[in-house]
């Protein structure tokens, strides 16, 4: 197509198709990545992107398409090694025994243990010398920026040639997300090449050198430089024929109006009243807000956040107490802590009405209150009664929201709402909560993205890597570079 | 079917019976697989479907439904009563030595039941408040009540003498209906009901769902538990007491074969054993469906030690054919 015509590519996946049942949901895509380059993998949910990266490690099976690593379309699975965000490492074994658990092991299965120590720390001096430190010490001892390495230095010392990454800064602080990428560029000059996913578009900024963008199973971009092409090509790329911006419109909910409170949130120094319709952020390493998301919802009763309700001090014993007094919450680990997944959707939008609403029987207007919320939240489902599960990862999210709607809560606890949610699916979120704070409820959103908190917050609590409160940014004060300062995370 | 109108979301059939039909699909299936099993075996012996041998099959299944109505809710909370055989025996067993201290049947059995109850609250007390895994606890409630239930009678069986007894199984609250079938009819209309109806029982497929995110919810997950475990053992006394007053004769090993059977049938009935789901509909037909297979084995004249085998097989078949249809789905 251009210049790197000639280039060797350490993969080169032409025209893979793959349909399950009647979706198609690779229709001739492309991914080229040469040897020694970081590659972004860009994509909104549903584009393609995990099933294309299923099929090129190996785990899935290709309907038509071509693969070649290195030329050879025979070529050995272990050249290729996926890094996902649940790390496949083994807790309890050390770190040289992690690194060495794929290599051969003599007929009788013994090891030869200074081997093995030579060839982990031979692998982790390659990443980052100062790992090697770690080599007896048990995996379960070490942080997640380490693990993440030593899962990495597992696949080079096995042969990969071609690393995958997913979203491998979703949780780490900002100077251990900047190791990370020190790490890759430093495997890069030794020829090993990085393919990274990821939904932020600062950090693939940052590090990668060329990007591929799939829309509906195709790739519309194959191979562009990230120097000549810009922000919003990449998002117009992504979303297509303005699918987007349309989508995030019709997401323009009318909520109830809410019959507003005054929330007043302190602890040590810090004093701060909301009034109905504004917007907190909490920006910081997981232990600060969840400090004050424990005490809003009830969850944790042991907090040293005083919180009061219309100047008057409450103190929520238990989740079902918070939701009466009208406290709203949705996290976006929503495997863990949101989808009821072998329940259908119904029951899905139902379950905090239910609680609010202290019913005994399941009311018949529930599936009517579920169809509205769906419709105005302009979420595309098959069947009220087929299961969660059918719903793309930024549907599922919005579905969580929608379970609040209806109940028009007071205040409006937000967990990560954005996690693995693609570009567009974060504006029409966005959009969600804009007007959900507009019709009288306070909302309370922790993000770990800078961007999305500078966007639409009015006030924002930052927490220092310990999890102590480093500051209060007001309207006017918060920017992403402000609070990586205040946070220590990466942006 | 796939009506993507705002309007359509309700995407089930128009009409209250074609809506039975979408809703009820497997367990219709398990119905007809029944009647299929009937016919092979009547090709050897016709009289399968004699009165006689239906109401058999009915009686003798009956006590199975009972329990594994009560399995089947721990099973959907994620849970597993492993207790269930034991306490089947150790109630059975209490409450015949009631009736032999000269207690009237009714009393004897209310302290039958009483033992359930007890069994059911240590487990789900152990469970929500101990935290320990469902399949440790059930396992040593099953360990000390089958102990328990040879130590109070010294392991001797008690021939229960009062002459009504027979009146709880095979007697008739609604003439023309036997108490068994009607205790099978009522108590699996009531737990289908009550799980789909019943705010309540959508929790106890919540809590098997998602733990965690049913705590986040407000929803009480440590009620919910110990609530399945006490109405399991309660329901595994009642079981006991349907089976005494059919058999008249209480042994401590009574109920040994009966956990099992109990779980196979929720699992034929499209229960999952992770929990979240499974219909007290699709348990009792698989109870029923384990009762005819035992009761064919035996007609046909196959060495009844092979009925553990041909169970087996269709459990297997059950858990192929709902894999399958959940890949096509």
């Amino acid at each position: 197509m251009n210049a790197d015509a000639q280039t060797n590519y350490v993969l080169e996946a032409t025209d893979i198709e793959k349909s399950f049942g009647a979706t198609d949901v690779l229709r001739k895509a492309n991914l080229r990545v040469a040897h020694g380059e970081i590659h972004a993998l860009l994509g909104g949910n549903g584009a393609g992107k995990s099933t294309l990266i299923r099929i090129v490690s190996g785990s899935l099976r290709r309907d038509a398409g071509a693969i070649e690593v290195a030329g050879r379309p025979d070529y050995d699975p272990s050249a290729i090694a996926v890094v996902f965000q649940e790390l496949a490492l083994l807790p309890d074994l050390n770190v040289a025994e992690n690194i060495h658990l794929p290599h051969r092991r003599d007929a009788l299965g013994r090891i030869d243990r200074r081997q093995m120590r030579d060839l982990a720390a031979q692998a982790l001096a390659m990443i980052d010398p100062a790992l090697t430190v770690t080599l007896d010490k048990p995996v379960s001892r070490l942080d997640l920026h380490q693990r993440q390495l030593v899962e990495i230095a597992r696949a080079i010392s096995s042969g990969a040639k071609l690393i995958l990454l997913d979203e491998p800064t979703a949780n780490l602080t900002f100077a251990d997300a900047e190791r990370l990428f020190a790490a890759l560029r430093r495997l890069t000059i030794v020829g090993i090449s990085i393919l990274i996913v990821s939904h932020r578009m600062s950090e693939i900024r940052a590090v990668a050198d060329v990007c591929t963008i799939l829309r509906d199973g195709q790739s519309v971009i194959d191979r562009r430089p990230l120097l000549e092409i810009a922000d919003e090509e990449i998002v117009q790329a992504m979303m297509g024929d303005g699918r987007g911006p349309a989508a995030a419109h019709a997401a323009a909910a009318h909520p109830a109006m809410v019959a507003g409170v005054t929330l007043g949130l302190a602890k040590d120094q810090l004093a701060l009243t909301l009034s109905p319709g504004s917007v907190l952020g909490l920006a910081g390493a997981p232990e600060g807000p969840a400090g004050v998301i424990g005490a809003l919802t009830g969850s944790s009763t042991n907090t040293d956040w005083s919180v009061t309700v219309n100047g008057q001090v409450r103190r929520f014993r238990s989740p079902a107490d918070a939701v009466r007094s009208g406290v709203g919450y949705v996290s976006g680990d929503r495997a863990e802590k949101g989808v009821l997944a072998t329940l259908p959707i119904v029951d899905n939008l139902a379950a905090a009405g239910r609680i609010a609403r202290k019913r005994w029987l399941v009311a018949p207007s529930e599936v009517q209150e579920a169809a509205a919320a769906l419709q105005r939240l302009a979420i595309k489902a098959a069947s009220l009664y087929a299961l969660p599960q059918t719903l793309s990862g930024g549907t599922q999210q919005k579905l969580l929201i929608a379970r609040w709607l209806n109940l028009a809560p007071k205040i409006l606890v937000l967990e990560e709402p954005t996690r693995g949610v693609d570009v567009g699916a974060k504006r029409e979120i966005y959009q969600i909560i804009r007007t959900v704070a507009a019709a009288g409820s306070i909302i309370v959103w922790w993000s770990t993205e800078f961007s999305e908190l500078a966007q639409t917050c009015d006030h924002v609590i930052t927490f220092d890597l310990q999890g102590a409160i480093s500051g209060l940014l007001r309207q006017g004060e918060i920017t992403e570079v402000a609070m990586a300062r205040a946070t220590g995370m990466a942006a | 079917m796939a009506g993507s109108a705002p309007a359509g979301l309700d995407a089930r059939p128009a009409g209250a019976v074609r809506r039975l039909v979408a809703t009820y699909r497997s367990e219709i299936a398990l119905g007809i697989a029944i009647l299929l099993i009937e016919f092979v075996v009547s090709f050897w012996t016709p009289q399968v479907f004699s009165y006689g041998n239906v109401a058999n099959v009915a009686q003798s299944a009956a006590p199975l439904v009972i329990m594994a109505l009560g399995s089947l809710l721990v099973i959907i909370t994620g849970g597993i009563d492993l207790s269930v055989g034991s306490t089947f025996s150790l109630s059975g067993m209490v409450a015949g030595l009631a009736m032999s201290a000269g207690a009237s049947w009714p009393v004897a059995s209310v302290v039958g039941l009483g033992v359930g109850i007890v069994v059911g609250a240590v487990n789900g007390l152990l469970v929500t408040m101990l935290g320990l895994a469902p399949f440790v606890v059930t396992l040593i409630t099953y360990a000390m009540g089958a102990s328990l239930a040879f130590v109070i009678t010294e392991g001797h069986s008690i021939a229960l003498l009062d002459p009504t007894f027979y009146l709880l199984n095979g007697g008739h609250l609604i003439p023309g209906l036997a108490n068994y079938v009607l205790f099978c009819l009522v108590g699996t209309a009531a737990i289908e009901l009550g799980l789909r109806k019943l705010v309540m029982g959508r929790w106890v497929y919540a809590v098997g769902s998602n733990d965690k995110a049913s705590r986040l919810l407000g929803i009480p997950v440590n009620g919910i538990r110990l609530g399945v475990y006490v109405i399991a053992g309660l329901l595994a006394a009642f079981s006991s007491m349907l089976s005494l007053s059919y058999i008249s004769n209480s042994e401590a090993t009574s109920g040994a074969n009966m956990m099992l059977q109990a779980i196979a049938a929720c699992v034929i009935g499209g229960a999952s054993l992770f929990g979240g789901t499974g219909s007290a509909v699709g348990a009792a037909l698989g109870a029923v469906m384990i009762t005819v297979i035992q009761n064919g084995v035996n007609l046909i004249g196959i060495n009844s030690f092979w009925q553990g085998s041909v169970t087996g097989l269709v459990i297997l078949v059950a858990v192929l054919i709902d894999r399958l249809t959940k890949i096509r789905a």
